[in-house]
């Protein structure tokens, strides 16, 4: 299969996957690493989001076995065996598991401050065990993997990704990157406001500032990759449910009995990807309005995110001469 | 405010706030869904199975097809837990038999098929919609040009010019938005319910001792004969139709694949179900699925009793007689005897025309607004997959909406709404839908029943990896018995000729009368060479499109 593609491509084709919004899902990140020997790209960009939301407590019980829940359901478990299955199907889902007493597990409940402590080191130990992973699987490939973090993200956390060692695996935010001889990357994994109050989220306003910043240290715009993870205001790529955010969780807003959508994007990813016309701008944050647009010469795409089905959305792209040659939305 | 952790109301998991994915369409809303795509107004049980299966008992060979549907329904339950999302049986399928598989036979069996189903709305939207409200008014009012007007919704040119508008406005309402249409349905669902409502009040509280007065008063209003009753019944007798035939098992058998017609769409909203909130909750899908599946069954076996009620079962053969014989006396003015007109005949009332009337406008203008939904779900999809052209997932900035995908399934059913109402014979291909319909349905439950050993680890991550029965996962179980049960009904109309002309192999002055079997098969073999093409082209692109559907190992 791959000696077909080879031939059909030439040798100066740029062959890149993107992908994004894992939350924290261990499937699909392995699966995020392996799509570079699978696709045969040699290029991978993730666009933020990486890290998980939910943590899912085992705990252990006087008489020595575990009980946890997930999916609503009381699970126990009574062997290492049926341990470690359940751990890896946390996992897959982009959950945390912590194994602690029944008393450990009472005091964090009591404390937010302890929950969040604790979100933050699972979290982290879980981002190095996919850095040092890519690196390992990476490693003699060719193949260089550029992560930049979402709005989702914890900044202390993100710092992980910046290692003076780096050999495969780097940290793409807020940097200008050249990714082949002729091509350039730019990543930025803010968002505007959301009603969830996410850790990194700021006004429209000092987004376009942040980009602007960030785009004027780039040569050449029009060979010039985007990786932005809020897609641009109104392209389809942004639609979504219109939420009030004077509920805790946000609800749905309704309007003569229906759900109303809009376009959650923002307007200065819009505004600099019209001014600056870069080949290829990449996105995310908006699970369900997964496709690709364009907004004047720029191919803009989002490919959603089913991370929760162990399933890795994604993209591949050809790129040659500041141009998208062709590209494939993938559901792998 | 900053990032905050909080403990969820769910017992012993700890959340954090965090941006995600928001569905639009409720549960009740899918089940809704559900309900008004099988059609609780199809008609064909009612007077196909009295004509061509003699000794048939309606009501027992709906509750058949309902229970044949149930392990099918059940499958989708399971897939549509572990795959919640949009484009249903083609990414189903793809997810377990690869690209060539999926895209060949739903772009054949719902893509192309499915394009009668516009027709053939637009044709149940003129012919038991607008016509049996026009003739009906006319006779409770007296009015001979409500009835003129009401003869010609039944004829071709009426039917005609209704299905192109009928097929324009749902492609309108639809680019407009998805929430516009979801406005709607609200409205085309209470509409029908009243509708069924109404119609099933009177066939069960009128008395059968005025039945025969009534219709006769009736046929004279609407310009038929003074005595129809009598002269429809001697002239079906005279055609050799046995009007009090004894039971038969095989015809009451061969029922189900009839009433499937309306049945076998209880799990339509697994192609919506990206857009369905809490879709992998097992229950919210058993409810949407097999829930509306159990309701609809009930309801029209529960029609079929109050028809035979009022009207006997002797009646039921002559109107039966007046469609699938063409006994042009057993039909009011050259218009068939459906169970609405019945209703309408003995209420007598212009209110209760009005009612049933509009009904049947709703659940005819929902039925062509289904086939678009998703129709253009699966196009878009295809066309993602880089099977199709990339214009066609084109989503509209202003509305968006498919726009190309739209226009492209409505220029497509043109030649098919001109076709099903001059060609001569072409309408014989409608149960045709059921039948290629049927097995793109089969071929997902074996897609279900492979679910845990070809897609192994989408499988255990599901909710439904929890339930096995003898060690064997149950979705295998349910799968495999719906696709056996599914193949039998596709079977059916491939051999039996009661069941329409894919069912009738003649071979004398080859090809001539096998021309319904040669266009079921040419579609086939038309969605293989597009997909081949389509292949090819890609890979000169430097795109192999079984990257689309191929899992990526994880390891």
């Amino acid at each position: 299969m791959f000696s077909f593609l080879k031939k059909a491509l030439p040798q100066s084709t740029t062959r890149i996957f993107f992908a994004t919004d894992l939350h924290g899902s261990e499937r699909t990140f392995k699966k995020f690493v392996t799509a570079a020997k699978f696709y045969h790209v040699q290029i991978l960009i993730m666009g933020g989001d990486v890290l998980g939301k939910l943590a899912v407590p085992i705990i252990r019980e006087t008489s020595g076995n575990f009980r946890a829940t997930l999916h609503g359901r009381v699970q126990r478990l009574t062997t290492a065996a049926e341990l470690a299955e359940f751990q890896d199907q946390v996992g897959v889902l982009g959950f945390y598991s912590s194994i602690m007493d029944e008393d450990e597990f009472l005091a964090v409940r009591a404390d937010p401050a302890a929950v969040e402590r604790m979100f933050q080191q699972l979290a982290l130990e879980r981002l190095q065990s996919w850095i040092e992973l890519a690196e390992t699987r990476l490693a003699g490939t060719g193949t260089m993997c550029y992560i930049t973090g979402g709005n989702d993200d914890y900044p202390e956390v993100l710092e992980a990704l910046n290692r003076p060692d780096a050999q495969c695996v780097f940290a793409a935010e807020d940097k200008v990157l050249q990714v082949d001889a002729q091509h350039s990357l730019i990543s930025q994994g803010f968002s505007t406001p959301t009603p969830w109050h996410t850790p990194r989220e700021v006004p429209d306003a000092v987004l376009g500032t942040m980009l602007d910043k960030l785009i004027e240290q780039v040569d050449d715009p029009t060979h010039c990759i985007f990786n932005f993870h809020e897609p641009p205001v109104n392209s389809t790529l942004d639609t979504c449910p219109q939420l009030d955010w004077s509920t805790d969780p946000p609800a749905q807003i309704t309007r003569a009995g229906q759900v109303v959508l809009f376009g959650a994007g923002s307007k200065s990813v819009r505004s600099a990807i019209e001014k600056a016309q870069p080949l290829l701008s990449l996105h995310g944050h908006i699970h369900e309005s997964p496709g690709a647009v364009r907004i004047g010469r720029t191919l803009c795409i989002n490919p959603g995110s089913e991370y929760g089905e162990g399933v890795l959305r994604g993209c591949i792209l050809n790129l040659s001469a500041g141009r998208v040659d062709s590209y494939q939305l993938t559901s792998g | 405010m900053s990032a905050a952790s909080s403990i969820s109301a769910a017992p012993e998991i700890f959340t954090r706030k965090a941006s995600g994915l928001v569905r639009v369409m409720s549960p009740y809303s899918a089940f809704v869904y559900n309900i008004l795509t099988m059609g609780l107004i199809f008609p064909w049980t009612y007077l196909w199975a009295p004509g061509a299966l003699p000794g048939g008992n309606l009501f027992w060979g709906i509750i058949l097809a309902t229970i044949i549907e149930i392990p099918i329904a059940f499958a989708y339950v399971w897939l549509s837990t572990a795959l919640p999302r949009s484009g249903g049986d083609y990414v189903f399928q793809s997810r377990v038999f690869g690209g060539g598989v999926a895209f060949t036979v739903v772009m054949s069996g719902f893509v192309i098929w499915i394009l009668q189903w516009v027709a053939l709305s637009g044709w149940l939207l003129s012919y038991l919609g607008f016509a049996p409200l026009f003739l009906g008014l006319g006779a409770t009012m007296a009015n001979p040009g409500l009835s003129a007007l009401g003869v010609w919704f039944t004829q071709a040119n009426g039917i005609i010019v209704v299905s192109l508008a009928n097929a324009v406005v749902a492609m309108l309402l639809l680019v407009s938005g998805f929430k516009n249409y979801v406005r709607i349905q609200h409205l085309l669902w209470w509409g029908t319910l009243l509708a069924f409502g109404v119609m099933f009040y009177i066939l069960f509280s009128t008395s059968p001792a005025v039945f025969v007065e009534r219709l006769n008063a009736f046929a004279v209003a609407s310009g038929g004969t003074a005595d129809f009753y009598a002269t429809a019944k001697a002239a079906v007798e005279t055609a050799g139709v046995n009007l009090n035939p004894p039971f038969s098992l095989m015809a009451t058998l061969l029922v189900a694949p009839i009433a499937w017609t309306s049945l076998q769409w209880a799990t339509y909203s697994a192609q919506q179900n990206g857009e369905i909130k809490d879709a992998r909750s097992f229950t919210n899908q058993t409810i949407i699925m097999v829930g509306s599946l159990v309701a609809t069954g009930v309801l029209l076996a529960f029609l079929a009793l109050g028809l035979e009620r009022v009207a006997g079962s002797e009646f039921m053969y002559i109107a039966g007689a007046g469609y699938y014989a063409l006994v042009g006396e057993a039909t009011i003015n050259g218009f068939y005897l459906w169970p609405n007109i019945i209703a309408v005949a003995l209420a007598a009332s212009p209110l209760v025309v009005t009612i049933i009337g509009v009904g049947y406008i709703f659940n005819s203008f929902q039925i062509v607004c289904n086939c678009y939904i998703g129709m253009t779900r699966v196009l878009v999809a295809m066309s993602l997959d880089r099977l199709l052209p990339e214009w066609i997932s084109h989503v509209n900035e202003r509305w968006h909406t498919p726009v190309n995908a739209h226009i492209a399934y409505f220029l497509a059913s043109v030649p098919v709404i001109l076709a099903y109402n001059l060609v001569p014979g072409w309408v014989g291909l409608t149960l045709g839908v059921t039948f290629g319909c049927g097995y793109v349905f089969v071929v997902t439950c074996i897609a279900g029943a492979l679910l845990p050993y070809r897609a192994k680890s989408l499988y255990e991550a599901s909710p439904g990896a929890a339930y096995n029965l003898g060690g064997i996962p149950m979705v295998t179980i349910m799968g495999s018995l719906g696709g056996i049960l599914g193949t039998i009904m596709v079977l059916a109309f491939l051999l039996n000729p009661a069941l329409g002309v894919l069912g009738a192999w003649n071979f004398e002055a080859f090809p001539t009368h096998l021309w319904a079997q040669i266009i079921a098969f040419a579609i086939v073999v038309v969605s293989l060479g597009i997909y081949a093409g389509a292949k090819s082209s890609q890979l000169s692109k430097g795109i192999d499109v079984q990257f689309a559907f191929r899992e990526i190992p994880p390891e």
